[in-house]
């Protein structure tokens, strides 16, 4: 090894340096480990305080972060995303038209983005607040309110929230945003920051422990080799590589889990208006089939987001259907009942007429459902398996996983990238009271923490998110009754209900 | 069976008085002592004692956890007492030496921080310290900012500038195992700078110490080896307050001030805590700058 | 609650998951709505009487009692069993048979085109026309040997829901047509043997409660029951699919043979056939005791 590379090496990893010195010197490093070819795998590889894989909102999320803070922006940092960045560095969407892919965002995930200074890069006339949901069971009827000010009327005193505050509540339940707009905004975030060394369009080939070679040992560190050859040694490994996350292969992680047996169909839909309450009191809807609960959440204008959680049969009956048709069975989803679900899903057509005549027979209030689908954006209905999925650690020596590496759950809650957001916040935190302690972030013992409080709060957020749809995945009449009625005992019973929501929320202990 | 007392309000105020009368038994470490065949600091003993922990320094599950556990603390004494200081503390280029540095918890820890300018540790015991270097090697960012040398305090070269002193001289968990403190003690002044500091943690000498890391945690729980500590050699801190203020008739180098202290607490779950007035109790940390 | 509420927000809990935690009072359907007999709220369809709760449960016991006590006045007045039938049905039992309408396309189509059947609606004359094998002239002949007519049937008035009450209305209207297709007779036996079909096949409970009639049937009556009529019921009702969605005019034209099969019904035994041949055996043996007594006289 060349010696004045190593040297140069050993002065980028100590802590103490002049910032531009070191951006010179890594360019003028990068030059020379070009010429010399230390991409190659013959040579030994570049070291990193943090190699994240994926290029995710988890994985964005975690370098905007990182690079943020004052007592982290020191650390040399790399992403590897198998995709090309191109397309979120281009971003520039029609106004009418949204991406099928959103996601609600809480008001903690929002002011966490807010905080590493990558909300200012989003959107807004994108991004749709919603101060009131109202969820119902689509057997018995037994609506559930909600709304944050509490107040009666469901969208009492919400208010106009799009130019408000983030992060504070501010009536605000969640934030509906499409992922591709939260994931260019961290882009642009972490582009205004610099000093991230971005591999776009590279796939991890392989991940080995690296070598005892004269200038380290790097036995206990992680090498990443790309498809473009480039090798990587990674003091911290971040998995944030999604659901079959090589990262966590590596880790020797076991991922645990079962198939729902259900897909979840998502569309881009237009309605007859605003939403009931206007552009300023929007609602976010959701009602329990057997099949899988079916949402509607709303964006800018007239435009929602559907999220129907069906079987795969019914889902692929739904996509064959013409715009008319499937609007007329999304109209139906929300507001007819199992029967004639059960029955419109095994015809080919004719759903529209068909809907038409048994809104006639159906009773429902037209104010506590969304206003009528009028239109389906084109190409964008597609659906996903869902799946529910736990890391048995989110932890092991110089890795860390994130987001859907760690976890995949039910979409009913809304709650998958805002867990993932949980995550980098917590993995972040933590690696910031390591680099203040002068510990080594990438140790497992040192990670301890990051991985204890996200498992158990992901832990038992996941199995509420589940339970819930396996209670609501029947129509057994008495499991009907049941819920319908253990709902309104815990309801009544305050005591029980914010001790069931301080363990949700992840507080610990008993009491 | 026989052995659970049930506590009451006369028991308790005797047990109390116990713990305050501890240290009254066992003389004061800081006693003189006439001849020093010795020219070391180190006990040999002790020496013995820690190569055979060598292997486990490293492992966070081992003996050492509970060390591992109460790094980060001393990091936040150090702050605090940087944060006393009339001037502010450098941002950059602090010399830190760690006298009985051990397998180098914190040498390494103190080398990672920003701040820092150069580490050195030193430790009698040559086994923990092969342990230490082979650590270290396994970052390269302590490449040029960490160094390891066998030996004592007293093999330490005096120093003849203020460029070879240091701003931060740290004995964590060590003094307890020197058989005559003061004279170490003495030895350790020369190397901090005008200004610097001299940061240490040990354990008071009360009924509570013998009883959690003697009892407990050697003999009861075994999560230290035994032999680790030898409880009468344990200091109070109001013992280190007098040799560093020249109090009670102790020999009194001079040219210290603005003592600090923190006790801690290890509560099993939770890990450790500060707790203030703890100092009297267990595990606590020490540190006094030296007159500008 | 608002402080509890206040507290649960203010935590970093995921809303979503409030939202499906916490309940408000439940959103009631408007003709669930509860209100006395002072009060009465206006009918939902022409004809339609809404009862309190406790008009529904006082009349569905009064009905049952009385056409227990009184089968004769049940069978040849309509209305106990009417009362009996749209008292119990509610809100479960109507409600799944229309449930169950809904799931094929001749139920939805029945429940859309509301056919009725009358005699205006079906020319009795033309059935009696189409050939003998076919299921209309099957249905005329069994009105003709009866007596009956398709007119004789009573309005629902007590079903709430406006659908619910035609899925009553037909239900009423259809039950000549499973006569007809069974074979069985307007007798008290007949129409137990039929109520039993029915109570399994459409799960009406007026079905169910009407079987307790075999208890006011003579000793050989009960026996046949029990021994042939019950057990046909039974097996016939859960085998067969649900009648409910027959779109029987339809199916006038088709072989009943068929039409039988399809629907997956076996004809009972001909309990006119068996009548008589009792009739007959118990003639017999009469004759015979005069004779073998006549013959011990001579000697």
């Amino acid at each position: 090894m060349n010696p004045v590379l190593s040297s140069l090496r050993a002065r980028q990893l100590s802590g103490v340096r002049c910032r531009t010195c070191a951006r010179l010197l890594r360019r003028e490093k990068r030059s020379f480990a070009t010429a010399s070819g230390a991409g190659d795998p013959e040579g030994d590889p570049e070291i990193y305080d943090v190699v994240c894989v994926g290029g995710g909102p988890a994985g964005l999320s975690l370098l905007a972060a990182l690079r943020s803070h004052p007592t982290t922006s020191r650390l040399r940092l790399a992403l590897i995303e198998t995709q090309s960045l191109t397309p979120l560095r281009t971003f520039a969407p029609q106004p009418d038209s949204y991406s099928n892919r959103c996601s609600s965002l809480t008001p903690a995930s929002v002011g966490f983005l807010d905080g590493i200074g990558a909300w200012r890069h989003v959107r807004r006339e994108r991004v749709m607040s919603y101060g009131g949901m109202r969820v119902w069971d689509g057997v018995s009827g037994e609506s559930i309110g909600f709304d944050v000010d509490g107040g009666g009327g469901g969208v009492e005193g919400v208010k106009e929230e799009r130019e408000g505050t983030e992060g504070s509540n501010g009536g605000v339940v969640a934030y509906m945003n499409e992922n591709v707009n939260l994931t260019s905004a961290l882009l642009r975030r972490i582009e205004e920051l610099g000093g991230v060394d971005i591999l776009e369009g590279e796939k991890v080939e392989d991940i080995a422990f690296g070598e005892d070679t004269p200038t380290a040992d790097l036995t206990s560190w992680p090498v990443i080799t790309t498809s473009s050859g480039t090798r990587l040694a990674a003091r911290l490994l971040v998995g944030a590589d999604g659901a079959n996350s090589p990262v966590r292969t590596f880790a020797g992680i076991e991922s645990r889990g079962w198939d729902y047996n259900r897909v979840g169909l998502v569309a881009t839909l237009k309605l007859s208006g605003p939403g009931w309450g206007g552009e300023g009191k929007k609602i976010a809807y959701q009602r329990f089939l057997p099949t899988g609960p079916v949402a509607m959440l709303p964006l800018p204008g007239n435009m929602s987001t559907l999220v129907w959680s069906t079987t795969p049969a019914l889902a692929a009956r739904l996509k064959s259907l013409s715009p008319e048709d499937f609007c007329a069975m999304v109209n139906a989803a929300f507001r007819l009942r199992t029967p004639d679900l059960k029955f419109l899903h095994t015809i080919e057509g004719g759903q529209k007429d068909e809907v038409s005549w048994r809104e006639t027979h159906t009773k429902f209030s037209r104010e506590q459902v969304p206003q009528d689908v009028v239109a389906v954006q084109p190409g964008s209905i597609a659906s996903f398996p869902l799946k529910f999925r736990h890391a048995d650690s989110y932890i092991s020596q110089r890795i860390a996983l994130v987001g859907d590496a760690a976890h995949s759950v039910h979409p009913l809650a809304g709650q998958g990238l805002n867990q993932g957001q949980g995550d980098v916040e917590a993995l972040t935190q933590n690696i910031i009271y390591n680099v203040e302690h002068g510990a080594d972030i990438g140790t497992r013992m040192n990670l301890e923490g990051y991985g204890k409080e996200r498992y158990w709060r992901n832990h038992v957020l996941m199995g509420v998110v589940d339970k819930l749809h396996k209670l609501y995945a029947t129509e057994n009449l008495g499991v009907v009754r049941v819920r319908s009625l253990g709902l309104g005992i815990v309801d009544r019973l305050e005591g029980v209900k914010g001790w069931v929501m301080r363990r949700a929320a992840g507080e610990r202990g008993l009491f | 069976m026989s052995s659970i007392i049930p506590i009451r309000g006369t028991s308790l105020r005797n047990f109390n008085l116990l713990l305050q009368t501890a240290p009254r038994l066992v003389n004061s470490q800081f006693r003189p002592h006439t001849t020093s065949s010795n020219p070391s600091s180190v006990n040999p003993i002790e020496v013995s004692h820690f190569n055979a922990l060598a292997s486990t320094w490293w492992d966070p599950h081992g003996s050492s956890r509970l060390l591992h556990l109460m790094n980060p603390l001393r990091h936040d004494f150090i702050k605090r007492c940087h944060a006393t200081q009339p001037t502010p503390v450098a941002k950059e280029g602090l010399r830190y030496l760690d006298i009985g540095c051990g397998g180098g918890i914190f040498a390494e820890s103190a080398a990672r921080l920003g701040s820092t300018g150069t580490v050195l540790g030193i430790d009698p015991t040559p086994e923990v310290l092969a342990v230490a270097r082979k650590h270290a090697r396994q970052d390269p960012g302590l490449q040029g900012k960490l160094e390891y040398r066998n030996m004592s305090i007293e093999g330490l070269p005096k120093p003849t500038s203020l460029n070879e002193q240091y701003d931060v001289l740290t004995l964590f968990e060590v003094i307890e195992h020197i058989t005559h403190p003061a004279d170490f003690l003495d030895a350790c002044r020369d190397h901090v700078k005008p200004g610097g500091w001299v940061i240490l943690s040990t354990i008071a000498r009360t009924w509570t110490s013998w009883f959690t890391t003697k009892l407990m945690a050697e003999d009861v729980a075994g999560i230290v080896p035994k032999g680790t500590h030898d409880w009468g050699k344990y200091i109070n801190e109001e013992e280190l307050r007098a040799y560093f203020l020249g109090e009670q008739g102790m020999r009194s180098p001079p040219g210290w001030n603005g003592p600090q202290v923190m006790g801690v607490l290890y509560v099993p779950g939770v890990g450790w805590r500060s707790v203030t007035g703890s100092e009297k109790v267990g595990n606590y940390f020490f540190g006094i700058r030296r007159d500008e | 609650m608002s402080l509890l509420r206040s507290r649960i927000l203010n935590s970093n809990l995921p809303r979503e998951l409030i939202a499906t935690c916490t309940l408000t009072p439940p959103h009631r359907e408007p003709h669930h709505r509860q209100f006395s007999v002072l009060n009465r709220p206006p009918p939902n369809y022409e004809g339609h009487v809404p009862l309190t709760k406790t008009e529904r449960v006082g009349m569905a016991i009064g009905s049952a009692v009385l056409a227990f006590l009184n089968p004769r006045r049940a069978e040849t007045n309509k209305d106990l069993i009417a009362t009996l039938g749209e008292t119990t049905s509610q809100p479960y039992f109507i409600t799944r048979l229309r449930d169950t309408m809904l799931l094929t396309p001749s139920g939805r189509r029945i429940l859309r085109l509301r056919p009725r059947i009358t005699s205006s609606t079906l020319s009795l004359p033309h059935l009696r026309s189409l050939p003998k094998n076919t299921l209309g002239h099957t249905y005329a002949l069994w009105l003709d040997r009866e007596g009956v007519s398709p007119d004789t049937r009573d309005a629902v008035k007590y079903i709430d829901d406006e659908e619910c009450a035609y899925v009553m209305q037909r239900y009423r209207e259809c039950h000549d047509f499973y006569h007809a297709i069974t074979g069985l007779p307007v007798w008290r036996e007949g129409e137990v043997a039929l109520k039993g079909f029915e109570a399994v096949n459409l799960g009406l409970p007026m079905a169910g409660l009407s079987v307790a009639a075999v208890a006011t049937l003579k000793k050989g009556e009960r026996s046949r029951f029990w021994g042939v009529y019950g057990p046909w019921a039974v097996e016939n009702g859960v085998g067969a699919r649900c009648l409910i969605d027959v779109f029987w005019e339809e199916l006038l034209e088709r072989d009943v043979g068929e039409v039988r099969r399809e629907l997956g019904i076996e004809m009972p035994v001909d309990l006119r056939g068996v009548r008589k041949a009792e009739r007959e055996r118990r003639r017999k043996g009469r004759e015979e005791g005069e004779r073998s007594g006549d013959g011990l006289g001579i000697n």
